[in-house]
């Protein structure tokens, strides 16, 4: 058998279970965005060509939703790789119950989308919250009628806390992906720093970062793309809100499908998600990841 | 490493703070599921339970409990539902591990090793279905599943969960093949067959990578909750986050809400601990080219 044959016997299978699962719907899809679906007296669908993709562009939720999005994902990945950077750093440091702490800091990563925003937003909310727990307890007061209530949750950062929140989940996958990279730094590399007398700054940028790169390229699309597409975290911690300040386009197309039923319209909205997530990637790929593929 | 006491001071505060960040929403949920239920829904919320209390836990096992003074805690109500969630979500979860690892396992084998016509196109094609938000082929597969009779069954949901885990893994285990030793040839000299060379030669030195991949897509079936939601909730092929969502906004019982959650973290963390070795072992340096 010839090295060809071998591999496409050995991928047929599969090219024909992404065909039959996953082609089929993105072509209903497709077929559905250029739809009017009404429900009344049965479902009917009548061919209205580009009306959906145009009533979307001129819908002003779409716009504010888009506007979220690019602005979760920023913090979110900015955030995410930050600290999985320092999780990474700390963890690469500790010897003695280093297996200890690696468990604890895997945890958040196991911790599913839907558990973490019950817990962050048992955390901010001000019936619940931590910050209404420690400024009563510090006051002294111990009754209801006197509690004050504080709440984490404000129209003005809930964006970025969701962020916070997504990129809590997110970092340990991060921190222990760079971890194994840090692991490969032969320490005579550090040595002859010190020989040099480089600063730790200097030691950082010049030995430490530079191995890192191709995975940091890395999970930097991943992070985009995960967070980019985002639901679960949203829908169980703010539902969009205060008002619709968080509702990211996930959230928004989910709200126009399934309270709305305008499924048309969600479709033609989606393709314009996976739009800005397929750009997104590109513009990563163009003006990073190409650079470090010449160089490597 | 440098032993001066400076440094070690940093090093122990950098420490401290990455437990505390990681460990504090974790421990603010669970603190729930330990206090009496009289306090997880008091107000203002007290920072520590004053007394531990099992009554959350137990109820929501489908237990009732009576406390020293005699007061009696019955079991959840939802409690039924919770553990038909987490049956259904170990065989969901485990199907899809089963199922992922046998596809990917072979195609990433042909991807990362052969060259052959059509090779770009395929690998677009899955960078491209990783990209796809769930909530744009949740529509489409909702219609479908109606249609085909496949809403509130464990294979639909099976079969939902392979169409994100595969691409995801197999772009995961790529590089990682590539970058095993190329043994294919002395494999052949040795006078293996193709087939026998993946299985009884790739596959075993490709164990880390495996057991990861293996991990990442139980994880991902075990804590899936947009396709669940829309597929299974309410039917008897619920999933454990489904069913610990009917209890999310019920502000009376907080503790037995953390309870579940927690109920669901357990063999996450399990798994993530096995993880967390695996990932060490794997000398992962290249595994994303």
């Amino acid at each position: 058998m010839s090295p060809q044959r071998f591999a496409l016997w050995l991928s047929v299978p599969v090219i024909v279970f992404m065909l039959a699962v996953m082609s089929y719907p993105m072509a209903y899809a497709l077929w559905l965005s250029f739809q009017e679906v009404s429900f009344l007296g049965g479902r009917r669908t009548e061919f209205v060509g580009l009306a959906n993709y145009l009533e979307v562009v001129r819908l002003r939720e779409f716009w504010w939703s888009a506007w979220v999005t690019v602005h979760f994902t920023v913090v979110s990945v900015v955030l995410a790789i930050g600290i999985g950077l320092g999780l990474a750093l700390v963890m690469h440091r500790v010897r003695r119950g280093s297996n200890v702490l690696r468990t604890l800091i895997i945890l958040p990563w196991s911790v599913s989308l839907y558990a973490s925003g019950i817990a962050w937003s048992y955390l901010s909310r001000g019936q619940t919250g931590i910050a209404t727990s420690l400024f009563n307890r510090l006051q002294g007061i111990t009754t209801t009628a006197e509690a004050h209530e504080i709440s984490l949750i404000n129209s003005a950062w809930i964006v970025d806390l969701l962020a916070l929140g997504n990129a809590w989940n997110m970092a340990p996958l991060i921190a222990f992906f760079l971890l194994a990279n840090l692991k490969t730094i032969p320490t005579r590399l550090y040595d002859l720093a010190a020989l040099d007398q480089l600063t730790r700054w200097e030691r950082f940028v010049h030995i430490t970062l530079p191995p890192l790169r191709y995975t940091l390229f890395v999970f930097t699309s991943i992070a985009t793309v995960l967070s980019m597409k985002l639901l679960d975290f949203i829908f169980v911690m703010t539902a969009g809100g205060p008002g619709n300040s968080s509702s990211s386009l996930a959230f928004t197309l989910y709200e126009l499908a399934f309270r709305q039923s305008s499924m048309g319209l969600s479709a033609a909205m989606s393709f314009f998600l996976l739009a800005m997530i397929i750009g997104a990637s590109l513009l990563l790929y163009v003006f990073w990841g190409r650079k470090i593929g010449e160089e490597a | 490493m440098s032993t001066q006491p400076r440094s070690r001071f940093s090093l122990l505060a950098a420490v401290g703070i990455a437990v505390v960040w990681t460990l504090l929403p974790i421990i603010w949920l669970l603190r729930l599921a330990l206090m009496p239920p009289s306090e997880a829904g008091a107000f203002p919320p007290s920072f520590l339970p004053t007394e531990l209390h099992p009554a959350a836990i137990l109820n929501i096992l489908g237990h009732a409990y009576t406390d020293s003074k005699g007061h009696v805690f019955p079991a959840a109500g939802q409690s039924p539902q919770i553990l038909l969630g987490l049956y259904n979500s170990l065989i969901v979860s485990v199907l899809v591990m089963v199922c992922t690892i046998l596809i990917i396992v072979p195609l990433a084998y042909a991807f990362a090793r052969f060259e052959f016509k059509a090779k770009t196109p395929l690998l677009m094609a899955i960078l491209f279905s990783v990209s796809v938000p769930p909530v744009s082929t949740l529509i489409p597969f909702y219609i479908m599943f109606t249609e085909l009779n496949l809403t509130g069954t464990r294979t639909g949901l099976v079969l939902i969960n392979l169409t994100v885990t595969v691409p995801f893994v197999t772009w995961m285990l790529i590089g990682y093949f590539r970058n095993l030793p190329p043994v294919e040839r002395l494999a052949r000299i040795d006078g293996f067959g193709r087939l026998a060379t993946l299985v009884r030669i790739v596959i075993p030195m490709a164990k880390s990578g495996i057991a990861v991949a293996a991990v990442v897509s139980f994880l991902f079936a075990w804590n899936e909750f947009v396709f669940a939601t829309a597929l299974v909730n309410g039917t008897n092929a619920t999933t454990l986050p489904t069913s610990v969502s009917g209890l999310m906004f019920l502000q009376p019982q907080p503790g037995q809400l953390a309870a579940s959650l927690f109920l669901s973290v357990i063999p996450a963390a399990l798994i993530a601990y096995f993880l967390q070795r695996h990932i060490a072992d794997m000398g992962f340096v290249d595994v994303v080219r």
